[in-house]
């Protein structure tokens, strides 16, 4: 791990010019680079720049939820809905705790961008414009949106918190398969 | 028309050998465009949120102009000179040139600009997952290998362009064999970016976007002087551009070395292709610039080199300043003697 850290960098620097040997050498350089990576797929890469889902697992995933039934009720003394379903289920996976943030869209996603939240769940759609706030996860089903068509349903992450992003994403592919092709 | 099939730059006839390196040109522009637009479309599906990502697909997609222009060019430069366009249509070349460098400045220093703000503001880019075969494997991994497999292609392909651009003496192939043969850089940059993201660096994305950018922006501006070099009717250069043509100093040797020639000196402009030659010429005194003179001159000066066709040979009492004379080590001033004395 700490010699591809070490070489990442240098394919960068402009080699001699276009001989093809060196092009070819730093092609296998780069390649090698990249399979060394592979090595390490399942101990975090892609990494989380700010730790979330190794904040998460085995403590407590802080959730944002706005009240969208029948994906998010708020209601209650706690949320439920069939999001709120799908979040506990990734929770109980990473052997999590949730902490229950229940607002509107825009207090939540801007609590989410400023990393106050890890996830935020509340009926989105891959039409949501907060794209600036928080990391659409690709949708995992689909519903009838408010203009009445058909919409894909999605969830979000902190932005660039690639780890959890994934493996939210891997979470959502097997416990609602019905969405994938 | 030309024959069927004959490929000619405007007056100019084209050699068997410069026949075939026009096809080779043609077809390999071709299979250029086909490669970039696999890649385009490969790319297009993967880029994500990345900002390296977008800026090697602008790239990508940048980099079908130079063969377009190439391929509208050699057409349009097949039409010999008319009443309506007296110097032939060899500017198409020119015109074509410019227009491809400005689209390269332009999007270079705008991805540059836009790359550097993400930098500033922390942008942290989302790669999230793809769904395929069952499988949910991390979107990062499919936009490193088409990085990858997208950088040999144009590599080969740029430097066999090379060649045949320093043969036809074509600044926009030569641009876009130079451009294609540097492409793997920004492919692997790309490619490192991705990987950087991947272990949690989020600036590795921008600094990649921004290198991707700044190659760009570096394109534009070198292609750009050269276009506008070659529209002003600067003296004819290599194609290079870092030297002045050795075609101009031959030509003056040869035409000094007539015994009625007493000096000469050419003024050669670069019109795509090929070169508009004024060949100045000082009479020895008492020998009369007969019009069978002028005529064999004219005639042996366009058989030194394919690129001389169009030449006007004028009998002078002196060399024009610009052609010969002003200051002592000019290069522009020394005319032939300077290629004499090597």
């Amino acid at each position: 791990m700490d010699a591809a850290h070490h070489r990442s960098p240098g394919p960068v620097a402009p080699a001699p010019p276009a001989r093809r040997r060196g092009i070819l050498t730093t092609a296998g350089l780069a390649l090698t680079a990249a399979l060394a990576l592979t090595g390490c797929t399942s101990s975090g890469y892609p990494a989380d720049p700010e730790g979330t889902l190794d904040r998460a697992t085995g403590g407590t995933l802080h959730v944002g939820v706005v009240h969208h039934p029948p994906y998010v009720d708020a209601t209650g003394a706690e949320p439920s809905g069939s999001e709120v379903e799908l979040v506990e289920g990734f929770a109980r996976q990473i052997g999590a705790e949730i902490d229950w943030t229940v607002s509107g869209e825009e207090a939540v996603m801007t609590a989410l961008q400023k990393g106050d939240l890890d996830l935020v769940a509340g009926g989105l759609t891959s039409q949501s414009p907060w794209t600036t706030h928080g990391a659409i996860t690709r949708d995992y089903a689909e519903a009838t949106g408010p203009d009445g068509k058909t919409a894909k349903l999605v969830m979000a992450v902190p932005l660039g918190e690639n780890q959890m992003l994934t493996e939210l994403e891997r979470y959502l592919d097997v416990a609602h398969p019905g969405a994938q092709p | 028309m030309s024959e069927k099939g004959q490929r000619r730059f405007g007056r100019t006839e084209l050699p068997p050998e410069l026949q075939q390196a026009v096809k080779r040109a043609i077809r390999l522009e071709w299979i250029t465009l086909g490669v970039l637009a696999v890649t385009v479309l490969a790319v297009g599906l993967v880029t994500g949120s990345s900002q390296a990502m977008k800026a090697a697909w602008i790239e990508d997609m940048l980099s079908l102009i130079p063969p377009i222009a190439f391929l509208i060019a050699i057409r349009i430069i097949n039409n010999p000179p008319s009443r309506d366009r007296p110097y032939g249509t060899h500017r198409a070349i020119g015109v074509g040139h410019l227009v491809a460098s400005v689209a390269l400045l332009v999007m270079g220093a705008y991805l540059v600009v836009d790359s550097a703000i993400g930098l500033i503001t922390a942008d942290h880019p989302p790669i999230g997952s793809f769904h395929v075969f069952g499988q949910t494997a991390w979107q990062g991994w499919f936009m490193i290998a088409v990085m990858l497999l997208s950088v040999p292609g144009p590599v080969i392909l740029g430097r066999m362009k090379l060649k045949l651009a320093e043969q036809l003496h074509d600044k926009v192939l030569y641009a876009d064999a130079d451009m294609n043969k540097a492409d793997w850089q920004t492919g692997l940059a790309t490619a490192v970016g991705v990987a950087g993201v991947g272990l949690g660096w989020w600036w590795f994305d921008g600094a990649a976007a921004i290198f991707v950018g700044a190659s760009i922006l570096y394109d534009g501006i070198r292609n750009m002087v050269t276009a506008i070099t070659d529209l002003a009717d600067a003296r004819a250069r290599t194609i290079e551009g870092n030297q002045e043509h050795p075609v101009i100093y031959q030509a003056e040797d040869h035409a000094s070395s007539r015994d009625w020639v007493r000096q000469a000196g050419a003024r050669v402009r670069d019109e795509g292709h090929v070169f508009h030659m004024e060949m100045f010429v000082v009479p020895e005194p008492g020998a009369a610039p007969t019009l069978d003179r002028l005529q064999s001159l004219r005639d042996s000066l366009a058989d030194l080199d394919w690129r001389l066709e169009d030449i006007v040979v004028v009998p002078v009492p002196e060399l024009p300043a610009e052609v010969h004379g002003g200051a002592p080590g000019d290069l522009q001033s020394e005319g032939g003697q300077r290629f004499r004395e090597r």
